[in-house]
């Protein structure tokens, strides 16, 4: 059986465009969050044609279908859990088209995020969606999890840039949407569906026009609560900053001794803000923003001068999940969205549930949206370290949810977080979603085991009254 | 467009609204669900149906937290009741629908309007961060949440936005809210045929971008001048210092192109807004149709051309919108002589489809409509939208034949 599917692949798609070897699909088998079942194959498919094929062949073969960008999730969405042929776009990440005049590019799933906007850069223009993995990740994988990422605080997340999609579906045929084409929203309905009801094979996105004046402050405080109010006090006076980022001491710590960001060691919390615009109305938007974090208590204010101090600012935040490797030789990155002005109250919250599990926890994350991400440090090797962690993890979905939040803020559902699906929504409401999977894969060869709790049968799932 | 011999309810509670729903979808009674019916000029007229549920009595606002940027309003609630108490906190959702006192939340959503200022600010779907709507049966489902961020399963309420509530009742809509910029200016240039190409050519590559930016020819109501010549609508919102660059750079940009005055607009500049917005869907009696064409904005003005030429070739007044920002043409074929009308606007139909196959009516209510290309041409991916319908709405309860592809 095996040996004919991989025989069929091969004939379908040429031998290099398909890996069978334990070695090669032990790579495949897992993503940044957790490790499933080795596929049955993996396919690199060089365009739609090739996919589609692969999507057919699979089919007949009762092989579950697994899209994969570059593996940089944090919720097992892209593991095989129930192995299947997983299809790679590593072959496929150009970009298509740059269309300057209207703003706009067609790519293909595996371009690169930070590739786009390089590219894009000589035009005038990037792409604003800016998930921590953008110089690995894929726009394929962040358009499947709707990925977010700092600036998406003024500019949306990835469903708020993507145009049209070209898809292939779960019977291997091939279909296109448009947010400006008539019916239903199918576009919207696609982007964050984490690759269970289609395959997409080449997107437009929406490019920004790279902005006039940037500039980035850090500011520093002796609490936490002082800094999460002093994001309260910038939103309601009205400024919106294309970035609002916060770092607690844990992490202020580990970024200071990797990189010398000239981050203040001595600070409970910093803030590190970015604000996109004119030089007109910078100097006074840079006023207003000092004034109320000093009136909130802020220990010290920067201003980066030239862009390689803005760069040195940022580069402390991009890279905090991996400084964290002097604490700890593992983290496991929560991410949960709470309304902003829960924020003191959640954070509190993350750290009595690490202080009770023995865990240290670090905190970055975009303030501005209310999206925390608790990093809490582990060695994988200790059996009470990882029970600890998950522990803690789960404590903190409880108290997001209490506090009105939800259970992922950016990166997804995925395999690590369905169970918890229950407990933001009920049975009705997963059902109505699970309709829109009925319509696009009634086979549940899409990506299994995703997104939807593994008690909810398909008996349960809502049959037509 | 709706007849008024079909009865009329509107239920003061989301279970009264649900328990009527569960009760038409089991006796097979077929609904239309209207909101303050500024847009039933869009798409096709329902048809076949018994009962018209209306959901303006719903219009509370259910959460406002101005400091989490968030609001919950329910779905019968206006754009300006909303709008006014948003304003009271500096904060705005950019709907930009027409007739903002009687189009409510879910009528604007239903018909996916999206506005002129959608390139700067989204449209409203990107702001729409979560939902409740009531399925045909009378289920009540609940959709994202009120938060700025969640990806927690399928973008439900996304989905229902555009759908004509042929999927669902909306009942209820979260938002993000943006800051309401402190200053809006309006200017208003005649726009001589000479001078246009680059005009438009300069407006769009302006540094501070105008959140409005419009070739206006014809809807003579909208400024009180004979609009002969066309003219140039901008609207500018930010701080003030944003405000004077943009005037500075706008003067010098028009004076390069050769048009000849600009005035400027300051207290009524978002009334003027309002007008443009009005005068989209604005009507002549039954006697006219209006279209919205998608077209790219590097290709706005020659489609605006080419949709007018067509219009008066059939000896048709024409009124034109061209969006230069969003490249939506707004067409309005008109005529105070009725004979041979019907006959007249079905050839326009099929001459502004191949302008662009995304020709959408969107007012109109001459008895022609049903025969037209309401929807543009059907989209790619028809089945499956046929297929969700029927997974969503077996029995085809809710409007009936109003959406694309007589879904």
């Amino acid at each position: 059986m095996t040996a004919s599917l991989h025989e069929r692949l091969r004939a379908a798609l040429g031998a290099d465009a398909v890996k069978t070897s334990p070695e090669d699909l032990a790579v495949y088998a897992f993503d940044a969050y957790t490790d499933g079942r080795l596929p049955s194959a993996v396919v690199i498919p060089a365009d739609t044609r090739a996919v589609s094929a692969a999507v057919k062949i699979a089919r007949e073969f009762h092989e579950p279908i697994i899209a994969r960008g570059a593996g940089t999730g944090l919720c097992g969405g892209a593991v095989p859990i129930v192995g299947g042929v997983v299809i790679s776009f590593a072959r496929m990440h150009r970009l298509l088209e740059l269309d300057v005049a209207n703003r706009r590019a067609r790519v293909q799933p595996g371009l690169v995020n930070l590739h786009l906007s390089e590219q894009a850069a000589s035009s005038g223009l990037f792409y604003a969606p800016d998930p921590a993995s953008q110089r690995s990740s894929t726009i394929g994988g962040n358009i499947a999890t709707n990925a977010g990422g700092p600036h998406c605080l003024s500019y949306g997340t990835t469903v708020n840039h993507v145009l049209a999609l070209e898809v292939v579906d779960e019977w291997g045929e091939v279909f296109t949407t448009d947010v400006d084409d008539a019916g239903y929203d199918l576009t919207a309905a696609l982007v964050g569906s984490e690759g269970t009801l289609g395959i997409v094979t080449s997107a437009w996105v929406k490019l920004l026009r790279v902005p006039e004046a940037v500039r980035v402050w850090l500011a520093a405080f002796g609490d936490i609560e002082s800094a999460s109010e002093a994001v309260s006090g910038i939103i309601a006076a009205g400024i919106v900053p294309t970035a609002l980022e916060m770092m607690d001491a844990v992490i202020v710590k580990a970024v200071e001794a990797a990189f010398h960001a000239g981050y203040p060691t001595d600070a409970a919390a910093v803030l590190l803000i970015e604000n996109a615009g004119f030089e007109d109305e910078m100097q006074a938007c840079e006023s207003a923003i000092e004034s109320i974090v000093r009136s909130h208590g802020a220990l010290s204010w920067r201003a980066a001068r030239t862009p390689a101090e803005r760069d040195a600012l940022w580069a402390g935040r991009k890279g905090a999940a991996g400084a964290t490797g002097r604490i700890a030789p593992n983290y496991y990155m929560q991410d949960v969205c709470v309304p902003r002005s829960t924020l003191p109250k959640a954070l509190r919250a993350v750290e009595s549930a690490a202080m009770e599990n023995d865990i240290v926890v670090g905190n970055v994350f975009h303030a501005g949206d209310g999206n925390l991400h608790p990093m809490l440090m582990y060695d994988k090797r200790d059996a009470r370290q990882v029970g600890a962690v998950l522990a803690t993890g789960d404590a903190i979905l409880r108290a997001a949810i209490d506090l009105g939040g939800t259970i992922s803020g950016e990166h997804g559902v995925g395999y690590e977080k369905r169970e918890a699906m229950t407990r933001v929504y009920t049975t009705d409401d997963l059902a109505v979603m699970a309709r829109v999977r009925d319509v696009f894969d009634p086979q549940r060869s899409l990506n299994p085991e995703k997104i939807f709790p593994s008690g909810m049968r398909c008996e349960e799932l809502g049959p037509v009254r | 467009m709706i007849p008024q011999a079909v009865e009329r309810i509107v239920p003061d509670s989301v279970e009264e609204l649900c328990a009527l729903l569960a009760r038409c979808d089991a006796a097979g009674t077929k609904i239309v669900v209207a909101g303050g019916e500024t847009l039933r000029g869009m798409g096709s007229p329902p048809s076949g149906h018994e009962l018209v549920l209306q959901t303006t009595a719903l219009r509370r606002i259910v959460s406002y937290r101005p400091a989490d940027l968030t609001i919950a309003v329910q779905s019968g609630a206006t754009l300006k009741s909303l709008a006014t108490r948003m304003k009271r906190e500096g904060q705005f959702v950019p709907f930009d629908a027409p007739k903002p006192a009687h189009a409510t939340i879910g009528g604007t959503l239903a018909a996916g309007w999206a506005g002129p200022r959608r390139h700067r600010y989204g449209r409203p779907r990107d702001l729409l961060v979560g939902s409740t709507i009531a399925l045909a049966d009378g289920t009540l489902a609940h959709a994202g949440g009120i938060v700025a961020k969640n990806v927690a399963g399928y973008d439900m309420s996304r989905l229902y936005v555009g759908s004509f509530g042929t999927l669902g009742v909306l009942l209820q809509a979260n938002f993000k809210t943006l800051p309401l910029p402190p200053v809006a200016r309006a200017f208003i240039a005649p726009l001589p045929e000479a001078t246009r190409s680059r005009a438009i050519a300069h407006v769009r590559a302006l540094a501070v971008e105008p959140s409005v930016a419009a070739w206006i020819e014809g809807f003579t109501g909208l400024q009180g001048d004979d609009g002969l010549e066309g003219r140039l609508f901008l609207l500018f919102e930010g701080t003030q210092a944003l405000i004077e660059r943009a005037t500075r750079d706008l003067r010098s940009a028009l004076g390069r192109a050769g048009v000849p005055e600009t005035s400027i607009v300051d207290e009524r500049a978002r009334d003027l807004f309002d007008r443009f917005v009005d005068a989209s869907i604005s009507t002549v009696a039954d006697r006219s149709m209006t279209y919205r064409i998608a077209a790219t904005p590097d290709r706005v003005e020659a489609c605006a051309i080419e949709a007018r030429d067509h219009v008066r070739r059939f000896a048709l007044d024409a009124d034109v919108i061209a969006d230069v920002m969003n490249g939506d043409v707004i067409v309005r074929a008109s005529r105070r002589d009725t004979r041979d009308l019907a006959l007249k606007f079905q050839v326009l139909d099929d001459a502004l489809h191949a302008v662009e196959p995304r020709a959408r009516v969107i007012a109109g209510d001459h008895p022609m409509r049903p025969a037209l290309r309401v929807w543009g041409d059907e989209p790619n991916a028809i089945e499956r939208m046929r297929a969700l319908k029927a997974r969503f709405d077996p029995r085809a309860t809710l409007n009936p034949g109003r959406f694309v592809g007589g879904i």
